[in-house]
């Protein structure tokens, strides 16, 4: 059906053409399905094949783009941070915060690459707009708690599962505790929605 | 210089596969858990996989993939505060990360979409930064140093 539709478009618009100029630019330039210009991009990703690109590549850039010691630090959305404003903080600052080998020369800038990249997608699938904000402080302390607990840890729940990949076996521990504490997590959020309801309810 | 480029490039890509399929690390968990959806968890199964064959890949064509596999050569295993430390944050990412609803990168993905609620998470974020320099970072060195 979608070859029969492509073989007669061009034929109907010559004819056009034929008749009047005017008309074959509108039906080019403007409408057509194939004018990269005017068409919308739709890219979908499954979660299953944005995970195996993550992972393949963040085995890639420790192989040979220098993204070493430590070991598997491909990405990490704690870690890469902090080298970022601590190499910045060593170096405009004078301030001796410390930072992996990794980032010794240079920052690792991968948070610069993920505001960026999701800014680009999300303009480019009408899905960037601002939206009012809602629960600021309860957000604001989360952050503030994630990326101590995170440096704790040492990284976050990214390279935690590239760790475990790696066969570390501290790693291999603190992602089964992420996963413990996320369920925990979940039931603490279960139970506060429950009692808000049962307060709702009674008063 | 290399690392540096090699990163933005690497977090572009991942930032914009992010937005688009949804992937979270910490919303896998959690909706396997809560509404026995395991679709967001394939992502972290298939980060797992992307990753070991990965690192099995360049190992075998002479990468610097060093020390791989760990195992029984993990170093700090001996040490009583590395265990510590390592449940201890584990937990608190999970649990914090299951109340704000996603980890680290997802937030990051959704502020830039310009929800600004998420500001507020990032502005936490790297105050809490700053925190863990002045204040966080110095507990640790005690605990470590108590080994």
């Amino acid at each position: 059906m979608g070859t029969i539709d492509q073989g007669t478009g061009p034929v109907t618009a010559s004819a056009d053409a034929t008749k009047d100029s005017g008309a074959f630019a509108t039906r080019y330039m403007s409408g057509s399905r194939w004018n990269p210009f005017r068409h919308k991009v739709n890219v979908n990703v499954s979660p299953l094949q944005a995970g195996l690109v993550l992972g393949f590549s963040a085995a890639l850039v420790q192989a040979y783009f220098k993204v070493i010691p430590p070991v598997a630090y491909g990405i990490c959305m704690v870690c890469h941070p902090r080298d970022l404003v601590n190499w910045l903080a060593d170096h405009l600052l004078k301030i001796e915060w410390d930072y992996s080998l990794a980032s010794s020369s240079w920052p690792l800038l991968t948070v610069v690459g993920v505001l960026l990249g999701a800014m680009v997608a999300a303009r480019q699938h009408g899905e960037l707009r601002p939206q009012p904000s809602r629960q600021r402080w309860f957000y604001f302390v989360n952050g503030f708690l994630m990326m101590n607990f995170g440096l704790i840890l040492g990284s976050c729940p990214i390279r935690i599962v590239l760790l475990t990949a790696y066969g570390d076996l501290l790693g291999v521990v603190g992602c089964g505790c992420v996963i413990l504490g996320v369920v925990m997590g979940t039931i603490a959020l279960r139970w506060s929605a429950r009692r808000s309801i049962a307060r709702g309810v009674s008063a | 210089m290399t690392a540096a480029l090699a990163t933005l490039v690497l977090g572009f890509v991942i930032g914009y596969l992010g937005q688009r399929s949804r992937l979270c690390f910490v919303a896998g968990y959690r909706d396997l858990f809560l509404i026995r959806d395991a679709s967001l968890l394939k992502g972290v199964i298939g980060a797992f996989l992307g990753a070991l064959a990965g690192f099995i890949l360049f190992k075998f064509l002479g990468g610097r993939i060093v020390g791989f596999p760990m195992l029984l050569k993990t170093p700090e295993l001996d040490s009583v505060s590395a265990w510590l430390i390592t449940i201890v944050g584990g937990l608190g990412v999970g649990f914090v990360g299951a109340l704000a609803g996603g980890c680290p990168f997802r937030m990051h993905v959704l502020a830039a979409e310009g929800k600004r609620t998420y500001w507020f998470y990032l502005l936490g974020f790297y105050l809490g930064l700053i925190f863990y320099n002045l204040v966080t970072f110095h507990i640790l060195e005690r605990i470590t140093s108590l080994d």
